[in-house]
C-alpha cells in the first residue's frame, strides 16, 4: 500500500516512515523543505530508500493536498504544530486538516489515520483514579484547555464530521506524551516551568500517560492496515506507565540540576484557583496558563487503558520505560564536565 | 454616560488576541463579531473571548453587525482594500501597523476615510505606553530643556512566537512587503523618533543588512534622521540581547532613558561633588532611582497596571472617545501618513546606500584588476 505521511520528517514522523517501509508499504513523505528531506533520508536504510518518495506542499491549500495524495491509498496525518498562539495552531492544525480531509474524501482514500492526542478527553469531569479509555467523552469545553489541546480537539472534530457525513474511513490514534531521543523528557503532565524554576504539580505518585517514540510509531503503522479499525479511536500508551516522579527524575538526568518547587496534589485546586483569580482580577496581566479547569484535566490522578490498541491493532509496546529512558539519555550530547565512564 | 461602541475585528491572527484582550478591559465597548478568511481561526478567537458572531466574509459581517469600529489586523497588503470596505459601510477603522504597503496606499486610505466622514487610526500603540507618555510630558514641561537628540533602540526576536514563523516560512506575507521584516517590525521605533522630530522632510541616512545566519533577507536596520532642531538615530536589530525597547532623550538641560520593557524612566543626574567623589555619588543616585522603580512597579503589579499592551489599551480608549466626538484623534491621519512616508524614505535610503556600496565595490574590483 502507498501511504502519504504528513509531518514525515518530524520526531515521530521519521520513525513512522521507517516502520511503514519495514512493513512493506511505500511512502510519500510530506516534508517542509529540502533540508528536512535530507534529514529524513538519512534515517532510511539503503534497501528501503526506493520505496520512499518526498514531496513538499502546503496543507492549507486544497489543490496542493490533492497533488500530494496522487497515487496514495492511505494517509497518516501527523503534521501538527506543537506550540504557538491559538491562531497559529488552528491555522496549521485545524485548517490544514480540513483541507487534507476534503481532498482525501474526494480522492477516495482507503484509510485516513489521524494522529491526535490523549489530551482530548474531558478528564476534568472524571472522578479521580478513573480509567481513561476510548469510551470517555471528548472535552466539551475545549476552549478552556491549553491552545495545543484545543487545536487537537477541533482537528479531531473536523475529521470525525468528515467520517460521519462524507464517509471518510477514519482511524484516530491518541498517543500520550511521546518521548525518545531528540525530544525533551519534560511533559506538562509533571508540572509547569516558570522561568528557571520547575513547579512540580503533585507529589509524584500520579501516573503519566506516555509512550516511547518507537512504540508509538509501531502502533501507527499497525493502524494503517489493521482490519476492523475504521471509525474507531485508539489510546496509545505504553504498558507499566511511569509516575510523575519517574518522569521528573528522567528529565533531571537529561538536563542536569533543575530548580524545582512542588505543589502537593491536595493543594493543586486551591493554587490553580488562586492563580486564576489573580488572572481575572488583573484582567489578563498574568496569562491564564494555570486554571482550575486545566489543572483538573492535566493533573488529576487517573489510569490509562491501551487495551483496545493491543486487541484490535495487535500492537505491543516492545520497549519498556527503563530501556526507553536509557536510549533517550544515550542519545544526548555529553554536557561539559560529564565523565564518559558514566560516573559523573 | 458614554455611548457603548460596537466593535468588530477582521483578521484573527496573533495580534488579534492582544486586541481582543484589551477590548475586553473596556466597559464601554463590546466586540460583536470576528472575521477571518478561515472560519476555524475566527471560531477559536470567538470562543476564547466570548464574541457572539463569527464570519469568514467581511461584507457579510459588516452588513449583519453594522459595527461602529472595525479593527483590521490582517496582513498589511490587505489593509487598504479591507479598511476601504469598512469605511464605505460606515464604520470607523483601527488599522494595525504598518498602515499600508506604501505612502500611495496610505494616502488613498486616508482620502477614503475623509470622503466617507469616518476616522482611521493607525495602531501606534507603543506611543501610548505609560512610560512613553510620561517622558513626552517631561519633555513638554521643559524638564530636559531644549531637546537635542533622540536615540531609539529596538530589538526583535526571530525565535519569538511571530519571528519564528516568519523565519521558518519563506512564503510568509512579511517577506512580500517592500521592506520585508523591517517594514513590519520597525514602524514603532520610527514612530518614537518622529514623535519628537517634527520636520516635514528631515535628512535621512539609512542602512540595512542581513544577519550572518539570515542571509536571505535584511534583519538589521540603522537610520539617522536630521531635523532642523532635533536629530535622531535608530538601531533596529534581531541580534542584540536582551530584548529591548529603549530610547535616550538628550536635552540641553537634562537627559533621560526610557525603557518600555521595564516601564521605567531613568534621569541622568549631574554630580554635586567634584572629582572622585562624583564617581561615588552618581552610582548612589542610580541606586536610589532603581529602588524607586522597583517600589513603583511592585505597586503597579498589585494594581494590575503592568499589562504588556497597556499602550494599546490607552490608544483604544482615546480612539473610542474620538469616534464619539468627545476627544481629538490620538493618532491623526497626518501622523499616520508621516510614519508611512518615513518608512518609505528609510527604505529608499537603504536602497541608495546599497547601490552606492555596490558601485564602490565594483570600482575597487576594477582598480585591483587593472593593478
Amino acid at each position: 500500500m502507498t501511504v502519504l505521511v504528513t509531518g514525515a520528517a518530524g520526531f515521530l514522523g521519521r520513525r513512522v516512515v521507517v516502520e511503514l517501509l519495514r512493513g512493506g508499504h511505500r511512502t510519500v513523505c510530506l516534508v517542509r523543505s529540502a533540508r528536512r528531506s535530507l534529514e529524513l533520508d538519512s534515517c532510511i536504510s539503503p534497501a528501503l530508500k526506493s520505496s520512499a518518495r518526498f514531496v513538499t506542499g502546503d496543507l492549507i491549500d486544497r489543490d496542493s493536498c490533492r497533488r500530494m495524495l496522487d497515487g496514495c491509498e492511505s494517509v497518516v496525518h501527523l503534521a501538527a504544530r506543537l506550540a504557538g498562539s491559538p491562531s497559529v495552531l488552528f491555522l496549521s492544525t485545524v485548517v490544514g486538516t480540513r483541507a487534507l480531509v476534503d481532498a482525501a474524501v474526494d480522492h477516495g482514500t482507503r484509510r485516513f489515520v489521524l494522529i491526535s492526542t490523549l489530551g482530548v478527553y474531558g478528564t476534568g469531569g472524571l472522578p479521580a483514579h478513573s480509567v481513561v479509555d476510548e469510551a470517555c467523552a471528548i472535552d466539551p469545553l475545549p476552549h478552556l484547555r491549553d491552545p495545543y489541546t484545543y487545536s487537537k480537539i477541533e482537528q479531531e472534530r473536523v475529521a470525525w464530521v468528515a467520517g460521519a457525513e462524507r464517509g471518510l474511513p477514519l482511524v484516530v490514534v491518541r498517543p500520550g506524551f511521546v518521548f525518545g531521543p531528540g525530544r525533551t523528557m519534560f511533559t506538562g503532565r509533571v508540572g509547569v516551568r516558570v522561568g528557571p524554576v520547575t513547579v512540580r504539580m503533585g507529589g509524584g505518585a500520579r501516573i503519566v500517560p506516555c509512550t516511547y517514540v518507537d512504540n508509538c510509531a509501531s502502533a501507527i503503522a499497525a493502524a494503517v492496515a489493521a482490519p476492523d479499525a475504521d471509525g474507531r479511536a485508539f489510546n496509545v500508551v505504553d504498558d507499566h506507565l511511569p509516575t510523575a516522579r519517574d518522569m521528573f527524575r528522567a528529565y533531571r538526568q537529561s538536563v542536569g540540576p533543575v530548580s524545582a518547587v512542588t505543589v502537593p496534589q491536595w493543594a493543586i485546586p486551591a493554587v490553580a484557583g488562586a492563580y486564576e483569580w489573580c488572572c481575572r482580577r488583573s484582567h489578563g496581566q498574568f496569562p491564564p496558563v494555570v486554571t482550575r479547569y486545566r489543572s483538573a484535566s492535566q493533573w488529576k490522578p487517573l489510569r490509562f487503558s491501551n487495551e483496545r490498541a493491543k486487541r484490535v491493532l495487535g500492537w505491543r509496546p516492545s520497549v519498556g520505560f527503563a530501556d526507553a529512558v536509557d536510549r533517550t539519555l544515550a542519545a544526548l550530547p555529553l554536557r561539559p564536565g560529564t565523565r564518559t565512564d558514566g560516573r559523573a | 454616560m458614554r455611548q457603548n461602541l460596537r466593535i468588530a475585528l477582521v483578521g484573527c491572527g496573533q495580534i488579534a488576541d492582544a486586541h481582543l484582550l484589551q477590548l475586553r478591559r473596556i466597559a464601554a465597548a463590546r466586540v460583536v463579531a470576528v472575521c477571518d478568511r478561515y472560519r476555524d481561526v475566527a471560531r477559536q478567537a470567538a470562543a476564547r473571548f466570548d464574541v457572539p458572531a463569527v464570519f469568514d466574509d467581511l461584507d457579510a459581517m459588516l452588513a449583519a453587525t453594522q459595527p461602529d469600529i472595525v479593527h483590521v489586523t490582517t496582513p498589511p497588503q490587505t489593509h487598504l482594500a479591507i479598511a476601504a470596505s469598512c469605511l464605505d459601510a460606515g464604520a470607523n477603522v483601527y488599522v494595525e501597523k504598518p498602515f499600508a504597503r506604501d505612502l500611495r496606499e496610505a494616502q488613498e486610505l486616508v482620502a477614503r476615510a475623509e470622503s466617507t466622514g469616518r476616522l482611521v487610526c493607525l495602531g501606534l500603540d507603543q506611543l501610548f505606553d505609560p512610560a512613553w507618555q510620561q517622558c513626552r510630558a517631561m519633555v513638554a514641561r521643559g524638564e530636559l530643556g531644549e531637546l537635542i537628540h533622540v536615540d531609539v533602540v529596538q530589538s526583535y526576536d526571530l525565535a519569538g512566537s511571530f519571528g519564528s514563523i516568519v523565519t521558518a516560512d519563506p512564503g510568509h506575507w512579511v517577506h512580500d512587503l517592500p521592506g520585508g521584516l523591517l517594514h513590519n517590525a520597525a514602524p514603532h521605533a520610527l514612530a518614537r523618533l518622529i514623535d519628537f522630530i517634527d520636520d516635514d522632510a528631515p535628512r535621512i541616512a539609512a542602512f540595512r543588512q542581513p544577519r550572518a545566519d539570515h542571509a536571505a533577507y535584511a534583519t538589521e536596520l540603522r537610520a539617522t534622521i536630521v531635523g532642523a532642531r532635533i536629530t535622531g538615530s535608530m538601531l533596529f536589530s534581531t541580534a542584540i540581547r536582551p530584548a529591548q525597547r529603549r530610547a535616550r532623550l538628550l536635552g540641553a538641560q537634562g537627559s533621560l532613558e526610557v525603557d518600555l520593557e521595564s516601564r521605567t524612566i531613568t534621569k541622568y543626574a549631574a554630580a554635586s561633588f567634584p572629582g572622585a567623589l562624583a564617581k561615588v555619588e552618581l552610582p548612589f543616585r542610580s541606586t536610589l532611582q532603581a529602588a524607586h522603580h522597583f517600589g513603583a512597579n511592585l505597586r503597579r503589579l498589585g494594581a494590575a497596571q503592568l499589562h504588556y499592551f497597556a499602550g494599546m489599551h490607552a490608544l483604544f480608549e482615546r480612539f473610542h472617545d474620538a469616534v464619539r466626538g468627545t476627544a481629538p484623534m490620538p493618532v491623526t491621519h497626518q501622523h499616520a501618513l508621516r510614519v508611512t512616508a518615513l518608512m518609505d524614505r528609510v527604505l529608499a535610503e537603504c536602497r541608495v546606500s546599497e547601490t552606492t556600496s555596490a558601485t564602490h565595490t565594483r570600482g575597487l574590483d576594477l582598480e585591483q584588476a587593472s593593478a
